[in-house]
């Protein structure tokens, strides 16, 4: 038994702090929570007895294929890299993480139009494989597709999530599987996947939440989700109240699915000592190296270099037309917003992930484990719960609060605090609480634990977290447009409203902008994962 | 540690008051809800500001959230102004009490009588056709004739559509409601689905395409991004855009004409700053901002003496259905439900 060295008592501030900031998390939830209470069921009725089942469907296939599609593009090539090695595998480390930068609704423009008739695909069999045109000439527009389009731009999570997780698996627990005579593609399914098993549900779980969430990609599929049901109920039938319902149920669903990972993981405990030996490398065999070779190449050039190349290729076209000065302006206001949002939510999730390791408070466990399950909610929903919640502050203090970037940035903390929770929880608990003890047996306060020691050792995950939060953030657009101040956009609300009106060619600009700034931090996050 | 979280508590409520507009009326600006998102409304603005010295504050989202806003920030709301691309929208903002009639014979004098609105919420500022495309090839035009005729059975496995979802599908169904009872809407809705070539998906460009590529033969679709497609610098989007003709059904003598929608523009329950407002209407609706608009978009403009753009122009003129457009709105609910009892996704 660990004994926990840094009393703390249960009245004390640390307590009250998070007990706040939970409360800042819960508030929206809550509130629509009070709006849907004794509302007309008539709508929700009619709903469920014609659509529900049918979206209920197709969000579980479309779930389950973007997982498995997530699963070949970001765990396998996490293993082989974290395993071996080889001649480009650092740059192969850093392209893997880029495409989440491409906005899964751009990524499903884009591909839209690569895919159509007068796109660049099927133009190029028509001028050159005449023989092919009409082998190539299909609808495109396919759920199976789709779930291929989503999982190029969501598999990163997965990806980032494995690389940490594999690399710490060390010598002894391969080298044990290698003497009990087990090959790679065992150890891999027996002794990696079972030891990441934490580190992939995380990353599973924000996958789903994303998919859950996705709007504009899966309504230009033609495909129904739960979503749409939800925007059915609010856009087509203008019943608001029918819409929050339909979210908390997709809230409450998660959570039990959440709550019972959690239950399922406590029963089966394995013991995972983190082990810092880097060397578990397996020899490469040729057949090894070729297929490592070409799976990387494909899933970067797929999910990456073709899109980018789309998206320059339209920037080219329309070079006459483009204004550089709001590009910047906009870059400017994406920046702030997504910058200080981060580092906000950084901060927050540190606190209390660090509060709640020393205090051991049952509250603070529960409240540690549940915050991030606010990204269940669809963000529209979201910035209308804000809008509910500030609307009195408005009318009594004359405040226009709505419509301002502190709630902004306050919707983005909420939101986005998801992103964060898990690397920096999985990174906390590679570090036992002996490290404490021995921290206090330095005579360290916990404070100064925390920021001598604690801190830097965990500088990686933190940097991710950031990293992988600031990104995120500067693609949302439910939240900001509904949210943001007059005449303010930002890089990602001025690529949708080009992308909606379908002139995907102006966007490009926009998008590509999001994309380098995006590969500039994710840079930075590959660069710190392989010095690890 | 408290020293700290007291310093950051303090620096962010600092931030807050002084990042926060107060409520009150400033007689140089105006406030804007918008659902319009072109770049020629931006070049309307800053006409208007350089004219009147007056600046202009948008917020851009969805319809349905800017309604949704509005309705919860009641009296305090910052809008003077709410701008739809449907009608429905500004009949449903109407219909929920947020917006205030505008009787201003300057405003409507310059605008034709059949896009006015009777109940005087709201001001239309340019307005568009949902119409019919066909393969030039595959399809001879005289089979063409109105959106009742889409329901024929020669046309099985050959109609492209989008999804149920998007409202301008949901205004054309409301339209049929509205003129032919939902009886019949909800038959003509039945064989649609059985007549369509794929599942509905994709957006207008996409059915267009679609046609291009063989995967059916006529599509509805509104008429502006048949304007964006024959105005593309992407060689392979004017050909698909080419491949196909422009017919505007419902157009022989006893019949009622092509659906219009109209984008339109209305004046807040609250409006804090009501006399900018009018201004800014006033201007929009204007024979020079009227110009702008159908320079710079394939709209037509409310006003019959502006002429469209030479690519609109190119498909002739036609007789518009004269039904009252809040009928787009009243009818919507209704339309849902007939989409998702004969299972148009």
């Amino acid at each position: 038994m660990e004994v926990n060295f840094f009393k703390i008592k249960k009245s004390n501030y640390s307590l009250l702090t998070v007990v706040f900031l939970a409360t800042l998390i819960i508030l929206p939830i809550l509130s629509l929570f009070i709006g849907s209470i004794g509302i007309d069921i008539s709508n929700f009725l009619y709903l469920s007895e014609y659509l529900l089942l049918d979206y209920t469907i197709s969000t579980v296939y479309l779930l389950s294929l973007t997982l498995v599609f997530s699963f070949m593009f970001g765990v396998i090539p996490a293993w082989l890299i974290s395993t071996s090695r080889f001649r480009g595998r650092k740059i192969y480390d850093l392209l893997l993480y880029l495409p989440l930068a491409i906005p899964t609704y751009i990524m499903a423009f884009s591909y839209g139009d690569i895919l159509s008739f007068s796109g660049p695909f099927q133009s190029f069999v028509r001028d050159f494989i005449p023989s092919l045109t009409n082998f190539v000439n299909q609808d495109y527009l396919q759920i199976e597709i789709l779930a291929i389009l989503l999982a190029f731009s969501l598999y990163p999570y997965l990806y980032a999530a494995c690389r940490i997780s594999f690399s710490l698996i060390g010598n002894n627990y391969i080298n044990l599987s290698k003497n009990l005579g087990l090959n790679e593609i065992n150890t891999f399914l027996k002794v990696g996947i079972p030891l990441s098993r934490p580190a992939i549900f995380s990353a599973i779980f924000l996958i789903s939440m994303e998919v859950l969430n996705e709007y504009g990609a899966v309504s230009y599929f033609g495909v129904n989700t739960y979503t749409s049901g939800i925007f059915r109920a609010w856009g087509s039938m203008a019943d608001m109240e029918t819409a929050s319902l339909l979210a908390i149920v997709l809230f409450l669903v998660v959570c039990l699915f959440f709550g019972l990972e959690k239950w399922l993981s406590s029963k089966f405990k394995y013991n995972f000592k983190s082990n810092s030996d880097l060397s578990p490398y397996f020899k490469n065999s040729n057949k090894k190296l070729i297929f490592t070779h070409i799976s990387c190449m494909i899933i970067i050039l797929a999910a990456f270099a073709i899109p980018i190349l789309y998206m320059v290729n339209n920037i080219i076209i329309d070079i006459d037309n483009i204004d550089f000065f709001d590009v910047y302006n906009l870059s400017k206001n994406t920046v702030i917003v997504s910058l200080v949002s981060s580092i906000l939510i950084v901060v927050v999730v540190i606190l209390i992930q660090y509060l709640k390791r020393i205090s051991k408070s049952k509250i603070l466990n529960f409240t540690g484990e549940t915050i991030s399950l606010t990204y269940a909610i669809p963000g529209a929903v979201i910035g209308i719960s804000l809008i509910l919640l500030f609307s009195p502050i408005n009318d009594y203090f004359g405040f226009l609060l709505i419509g301002s970037i502190p709630v902004l940035i306050y919707a983005y903390f909420i939101r986005y605090m998801a992103v964060a929770v898990s690397p920096i929880v999985s990174s906390f608990k590679k570090y036992p609480m002996k490290l404490d003890d021995s921290g206090k047996s330095l005579g360290l306060k916990p404070f100064e634990f925390f920021r001598k020691i604690f801190l830097p050792l965990n500088k990686s995950a933190i940097i991710i977290a950031f990293c992988i939060c600031f990104v995120d953030i500067m693609k949302d657009l439910p939240l900001t447009l509904i949210l943001r101040p007059f005449n303010f956009d930002t890089l990602a609300t001025q690529t949708y409203e080009y992308a909606i009106e379908e002139m995907i060619t102006k966007s490009s600009i926009y998008s590509i902008t999001i994309v380098i700034f995006g590969v500039i931090l994710l840079s930075i996050l590959s660069v710190n994962q392989s010095k690890k | 540690m408290k020293k700290y979280l007291l310093k950051i508590t303090l620096t962010l409520t600092v931030c807050i008051m002084f990042s926060c507009d107060t409520a009150k009326e400033k007689s140089d600006e105006i406030n804007i809800y918008s659902q319009r998102h072109y770049a020629v409304d931006e070049l309307q603005y800053e006409n208007f500001t350089k004219q009147t010295g007056i600046k202009v504050n948008v917020t851009k989202a969805n319809a349905d959230e800017l309604i949704q806003r509005m309705k919860i920030e009641g009296s305090s709301s910052p809008a003077d102004l709410f701008i739809t691309v449907d009608v429905g929208k500004l009949w449903q903002a109407g219909d929920m009490g947020l917006l205030q009639k505008i009787k201003d014979e300057t405003i409507t004098s310059g605008i034709d009588s059949e896009f006015l609105d009777p109940n005087n919420y709201w001001i239309p500022l340019t307005y568009r056709s949902r119409v019919v495309v066909y393969s030039k090839e595959r399809v001879d035009v005289n089979d063409l004739s109105t959106y009742e005729d889409l329901a024929n059975e020669k046309w099985k496995n050959r109609l492209l559509i989008r999804s149920s979802s998007n409202s301008y599908n949901q205004a054309l169904m409301s339209s049929l409601i509205a003129n032919l009872g939902s009886d019949v809407a909800e038959d003509w809705s039945t064989k649609i689905v059985s007549n369509l070539a794929r599942e509905p998906k994709g957006n207008d460009r996409d059915q267009v395409k679609a046609i291009a590529s063989g995967q059916g033969d006529i599509a509805v679709v509104n008429s502006y991004y048949i304007g964006l497609l024959l105005s593309s610098e992407k060689e392979e989007e004017l050909k698909a855009g080419n491949s196909v003709g422009v017919f505007f059904p419902n157009q022989a003598e006893n019949q009622r004409g092509a659906h219009v929608n109209v984008s339109g523009i209305a004046l807040t329950k609250n409006a804090p700053n009501r006399e900018n407002a009018i201004k800014l209407i006033s201007f929009l609706t204007s024979q020079s901002a009227q110009q702008t608009y159908v320079n710079n978009t394939y709209e037509y403009s409310i006003n019959s003496s502006v002429e469209p753009n030479e690519i609109v122009k190119s498909w002739g003129d036609f007789k518009k259905d004269k039904l009252d457009l809040n009928m787009l709105g009243v009818k919507r609910n209704e339309a849902i439900r007939i989409f998702d009892k004969t299972g148009w996704k």
